[in-house]
């Protein structure tokens, strides 16, 4: 396999380079077992984590696989750096070559500034989220999590409820699963939906349609209010016409559904306070899996500082 | 200046085959309010096998083509970080090269025409630095801020001002348009606006499509373009001031122009030659030289904006010159400006992707590109029935050029058609 040196999209990725990053992924959740939970394999290894965005848990899981796997873990914090001075992105990335990373892992409000940041350093830039266009870390983490619950990704069926529109994690992760021979719908509200004339995947109108489709995940996004700038939709209305209620968490049950959800949850609006404690909700093991999967992800890249 | 017979030439809008004596006052070409008739061209002569005079020399023109040269009603000249100095003289070097030999200059930042002063100016240094004609358009309002009428009363009539532009903005106090326009319809002003509705196209950067999902990027819709064009057909209509639409970009704005040309509305409408030539798929993974404003349509936009051009829905194709320094277009997708440059390429781009293909006649062509832009930019005397003179250019499709650095004068390399080889070559002036 060609060395790769960034993870910017799923697309981007060949179908074997997709399942060698899953599968090692079961070896580096191995790893958690032990009582010592960190290999050598990042030893001297310097990364960076570049985040323009706020952000806990992804910030802190690309760190966790870092630490475990034996890497120098730098931060770099957006409120005292120069950003608030008025640096240009370009200046920063000058900046942090001369530091000699050899990983930066890089979350930004705009689409496309990590493929930017890619192009102009020689270490190994991951992209951890950037605007409404890819988060393909979260993409390997639920594609993980799908085939550990099921054993394989091919054939299930998953639907994906909520804000399309602004999701980074709709378009990295309904990307993985077609390449893995799942099948995935959409379903929210119009105004935040885009058709599917240009998203290739089908949409389904309410949660009628949702049972009859008969899925094996249902995956909530969050509503994300902090990025929308005009209202979208009544927020009034998202729990009863969108949401896991009571009465239809009964008919998932039923129907023996996974729930799936990025966090962090907005209780009462995506879910149902029960359904976080569903037997078949699966967000601790999103969690727990998307430490494992950013550890094979860290692996698997070759920064060009090291050729 | 000694004479010349050109022979064997095809003159393009007429398609017979003529010979011109060049001189002094034979290189041009008249236009007037109707048409730019075969026969008004100077100094056209037909020539007889061996019956060369005295003292003139033959150009020998097989196999190319002689035309009016082109005039493009929409230019920003300005170079970010660059003198007004170097940016006349770059944008009239770059226009000669494309076989543009005057251009309309809008407004922006360092030519703010809100002002007899920066007229004076601008005209004095475009006389000592530019190789192309440059007609500036007055401000509708004060330093293009939408909120105070510039003083285009002055304007037009001790500076011969005959349009009037805020850039590519539209004031949004429809009423100050309003007014604007009933108090210009007694100046003869025309108004070159883009229709938008700022509110429907805030914060968007692409069309809704396929580019738009793909890349998260969020999508301006058509329909702000196509209510803005009906509001500004509406007021026109209502005020019966003359109204230019810039920028057109929809299938259905084509559509609500014909249908108010058809009912007897002053517009007059342009799109510009990339809107013609690519979509929305260009982009690819953020190619920040396709970012344009408006955005990059789809192909039946492309399609339906070309078919605009062929029937006269659309008056003119314009280049929207617009440059953008290198380090400006290294941005993301999301900061970096919007424009692309085209007055260096014009003519060969417009031969090599629309005429070679037979996807415009070279009637049209001269149609859109030389004649009616020239009359609607008038830039000579504003008398009725006035003439124009304009200078007549040697095509010769035959010739290659990769486009690169070298070539292009226009001082920046904001051009999707950097790298490819486009046909034909200009000689302008022709003498």
């Amino acid at each position: 396999m060609k060395p790769r040196k960034d993870l910017l999209t799923i697309e981007s990725l060949s179908d074997e380079e997709i399942h060698t990053i899953l599968d090692s992924a079961v070896a580096m959740k191995e790893i958690f077992t032990k009582s010592v939970k960190k290999v050598p394999t990042l030893r001297g290894k310097s990364v960076l984590t570049l985040f323009y965005e706020p952000s806990t848990r992804t910030r802190s899981s690309f760190e966790v696989a870092a630490h475990r796997l034996s890497a120098d873990v730098t931060t770099f914090t957006l409120s005292t750096s120069s950003v608030v001075k008025g640096e240009s992105v370009h200046d920063t990335i000058d900046t942090l070559m001369s530091m000699k990373m050899d990983y930066i892992i890089v979350r930004h409000k705009n689409s496309g500034i990590p493929a930017v940041i890619a192009r102009h350093c020689h270490a190994s830039v991951i992209n951890a989220g950037d605007g409404a266009h890819a988060h393909p870390s979260q993409a390997f983490l639920d594609a993980f999590t799908i085939r550990e619950k099921y054993g394989e990704v091919v054939n299930k069926r998953v639907v994906v409820i909520g804000d399309i529109l602004h999701s980074r994690v709709a378009r990295s992760t309904s990307v993985i699963l077609r390449r893995l021979g799942a099948q995935v719908a959409y379903m929210g509200p119009g105004s935040l939906v885009p058709p599917s004339s240009h998203t290739g995947i089908p949409r389904l109108r309410d949660w009628d349609e949702i049972f009859a489709w008969k899925p094996d995940v249902i995956y909530l996004l969050r509503v994300q209010n902090e990025r929308i700038e005009s209202p979208f939709f009544p927020v009034a209305d998202y729990h009863h016409a969108y949401g896991v209620t009571e009465e239809r968490l009964r008919r998932i049950d039923a129907q023996d559904i996974s729930i799936m959800h990025p966090g962090p949850v907005n209780r009462g609006v995506e879910l149902c306070d029960a359904a976080m404690d569903y037997r078949n909700c699966l967000v601790c093991n999103q969690v727990e899996n998307g430490i494992a999967a950013r550890m094979s992800i860290l692996y698997h890249l070759t920064p060009a500082t090291l050729s | 200046m000694t004479n010349s017979f050109i022979t064997n030439a095809t003159w393009a809008i007429s398609g017979q085959k003529v010979h011109l004596q060049l001189g002094k006052a034979g290189n041009s070409v008249k236009l007037n309010a109707d048409t730019a008739a075969t026969d008004q061209v100077r100094g056209m002569i037909p020539a007889e096998d061996g019956n060369l005079p005295e003292g003139m020399r033959t150009i020998d023109a097989t196999g190319k083509l002689i035309l009016p040269a082109l005039f493009d009603l929409h230019t920003h000249i300005e170079i970010p970080g660059r003198s007004k100095r170097e940016c006349i003289m770059r944008a009239g070097e770059a226009a000669i090269h494309g076989g543009v030999w005057g251009m309309l200059v809008l407004p922006s930042s360092s030519f703010c025409f809100d002002n007899s002063a920066s007229l004076d100016s601008f005209r004095e240094a475009v006389e000592a630095r530019s190789a192309a004609e440059m007609v500036p358009c007055g401000c509708i309002t004060l330093g293009m801020q939408g909120e105070q009428q510039a003083p285009y009363n002055t304007l037009a009539t001790t500076r011969d001002i005959t349009i009037l532009c805020d850039g590519d903005h539209a004031p949004q106090n429809l009423l100050l348009l309003y007014r604007a326009m009933q108090y210009a319809v007694d100046l003869g002003l025309t108004f070159a606006v883009r229709a938008d509705v700022p509110a429907l196209t805030t914060h968007t950067y692409v069309h809704p499509g396929s580019t738009a999902y793909r890349l998260g990027l969020h999508p301006c819709p058509p329909c702000a373009e196509e209510i803005g064009t009906e509001t500004l057909l509406r007021i026109a209509e209502s005020t019966g001031a003359k109204l230019h639409l810039q920028l057109v970009s929809t299938a259905e704005s084509v559509r609500i122009i014909r249908r108010a040309k058809e009912r007897g509305v002053q517009v007059t409408a342009e799109v510009a030659l990339h809107h013609l030539l690519y979509t929305h798929e260009d982009i690819g993974d953020y190619n920040t030289v396709y970012k344009t404003i408006p955005p990059l349509r789809d192909k039946i936009d492309c399609e339906a904006l070309l078919e605009g051009v062929k029937d006269g829905t659309i008056d003119c194709i314009v280049s929207a010159h617009t440059p953008c320094t290198p380090f400006a277009k290294k941005q993301d997708f999301i900061n970096a400006p919007e424009g692309m440059v085209g007055l260096d390429t014009m003519l060969p781009a417009l031969y090599t992707k629309l005429v070679k293909p037979g996807l415009l006649s070279w009637e049209e062509l001269v149609q859109a590109c030389c004649v009616k832009p020239a009359l609607i930019a008038r830039p000579w005397e504003q008398e009725e029935g006035a003439t124009c003179e304009v200078p007549l250019l040697l095509f010769d499709p035959t010739t290659e050029m990769e486009v690169d650095e070298t070539i292009l004068a226009c001082g920046t390399l904001n051009t999707p058609l950097l790298g490819e080889t486009l046909c034909g070559k200009v000689t302008l002036p022709l003498q």
